[in-house]
């Protein structure tokens, strides 16, 4: 077996560890390279900094443990921009696996800007029904959610105060890691009920929204661990996803030059095998 | 018998079908009092279809650990993890804290469910590079430009690569808004114009598979 066939044929548990270096020591050597901010991420905050004092701020947390190393800064970034702003956040969630992570960035970050449940903000949990529950809040908040995630009537609590249904939301943003979520929340809410809608995603996703987004369907688009950092950055609260960059660049590239070494290895053993075959 | 397996459910779909289409152009608030209606409904018929899941998985693995099938330790490692969890979170009364106190149920959410989630997703990484390593080649002209654009869009989607080549964050928007965005929406017409036409052929009775294959 010549060099190239058996770089072609490497062990993958060495590839594991390249991975694993370029994830581990940046973590543990951050450098800090500066971070772009990008037009569809500018958008979301944009908009939130556009709302005055007091407007209702709608974030639905769609997604699972799964995928709380992307949208968990997301959520801990907008969700302390919405505060510092004195908006009046209506926290939720259409995915059940992600109820308990849920209830708990949205205590911890209003417990940290000295926020009040039922009166500056309100975390309505989960409820069975998928996209029907969008439908359901449109039609009436107080009968998709008659009770908040710690059993409180909905109906009376001030956060809520002049809000009916969906119509009475001016922003929501929908954190999605499948379906349903963003595209959901534009399908079956924004559509009929005529919110201001933006969107966060994973990194993976981020590629099949952007429909949306360039057709005005979403007026903005957290996409990723890159996203969340952009809006960290832009909060002027550097946090996990900022920290996570490093990491991110470093594994880009290793990947990078992997693929690039074994075209170089695939296309130096074509060549060989045309030249005997010849 | 015939008549209610067959005719009375595509009766039903007919109604159903041309009325809720018809119900989205009409804001009456009949109209809308009938969408409130029945989206309580869906959600209703949500929580049964959660119940038939659970039960009918529960069904599956107990046939496997009855038969000894190929890996019946894990149907039995599911089953144990199951039965727990639920008696756990209805000794917490489905809770995960409670006064700011974690609950039991809280310590499996937290401890083993979030964890073996989040390291199931992160496993992914190491199998994508490795997959990369060994498939992404340019074998042929097309998967020498998805190649050359997976490259731009993964140095251009990080700070390293922005730094290094500077020009790589504006190509990778580029390629995001333009080429991605136009072909994505081209598929989503796609599958849009074929839902519906799915849709028209459920309502109008051309399609019936939904109603199942049993003898008539």
């Amino acid at each position: 077996m010549t060099f190239t066939e058996r770089m072609l044929k490497i062990d993958r548990r060495i590839i594991f560890l390249v991975i694993g270096l370029c994830t581990l020591l940046p973590l543990l050597y951050p450098v800090g390279l500066p971070i772009k901010i990008s037009p569809e991420v500018r958008g979301v905050y944009d908009h939130i900094e556009s709302l005055p004092e007091g407007s209702v701020f709608l974030l639905s947390l769609d997604f699972d443990p799964a995928s709380k190393p992307e949208l968990h800064p997301q959520a801990i970034s907008l969700l302390r921009h919405a505060f510092r702003k004195n908006l009046r956040v209506i926290a939720m969630t259409l995915w059940v696996s992600g109820t308990g992570m849920a209830d708990q960035v949205v205590t911890q970050v209003a417990r940290e800007m000295g926020k009040d449940s039922g009166k500056d903000y309100v975390f309505l949990g989960w409820s069975p029904g998928g996209t029907a529950v969008i439908i359901n809040m449109g039609q009436d908040l107080y009968g998709a959610f008659p009770a908040d995630y710690s059993g409180k009537p909905t109906k009376g609590l001030s956060v809520l105060q002049g809000v009916a249904s969906l119509r009475d939301v001016n922003y929501a943003v929908s954190l999605g890691a499948g379906n349903p979520g963003v595209e959901a929340w534009y399908v079956f809410g924004k559509d009929k009920y005529k919110f201001e809608l933006g969107g966060g995603c994973t990194g993976v996703m981020a590629p099949g929204l952007y429909p949306l987004l360039r057709s005005g369907q979403i007026n903005g688009l957290i996409g990723g661990l890159r996203g969340a950092a952009e809006y960290e950055i832009l909060i002027d609260q550097k946090g996990k996803a900022v920290a996570g960059m490093d990491a991110q660049s470093a594994t880009h590239l290793a990947i990078i030059v992997l693929v690039i070494m074994c075209n170089l290895f695939y296309f130096s053993s074509r060549n060989r095998a045309r030249q005997q075959g010849g | 018998m015939n008549f209610f397996r067959r005719q009375v459910p595509l009766l039903i779909t007919l109604i159903t079908g041309i009325v809720f289409a018809a119900q989205y152009y009409v804001p009456h608030p009949a109209s809308e009092q009938m969408l409130t209606s029945v989206t309580k409904w869906l959600q209703i018929i949500g929580g049964f279809a959660l119940v038939l899941g659970v039960s009918s998985l529960f069904h599956v693995h107990a046939v496997k650990i009855r038969r000894k099938e190929v890996g019946w330790g894990y149907s039995f490692v599911l089953y144990v993890g199951m039965l727990g969890t639920i008696a756990v979170g209805l000794w917490s009364n489905g809770k995960e804290a409670i006064d700011g106190t974690m609950t039991a149920f809280g310590w499996v959410y937290n401890f083993m469910m979030v964890p073996l989630q989040g390291t199931m997703f992160a496993i992914l990484a190491f199998f994508i590079a490795s997959a990369a390593y060994r498939s992404f080649r340019a074998r042929s002209r097309e998967a020498a430009v998805l190649l050359i654009a997976a490259v731009i869009v993964m140095m251009g989607r990080v700070p390293l690569g922005e730094y290094l080549i500077p020009i790589s964050g504006d190509l990778s928007q580029w390629i995001l808004n333009v080429l991605n965005a136009s072909v994505r929406r081209a598929i989503l017409i796609g599958v849009s114009l074929g839902t519906v036409a799915l849709s028209i052929k459920i309502i109008f009775g051309m399609e019936r598979s939904y109603l199942g294959g049993g003898k008539e």
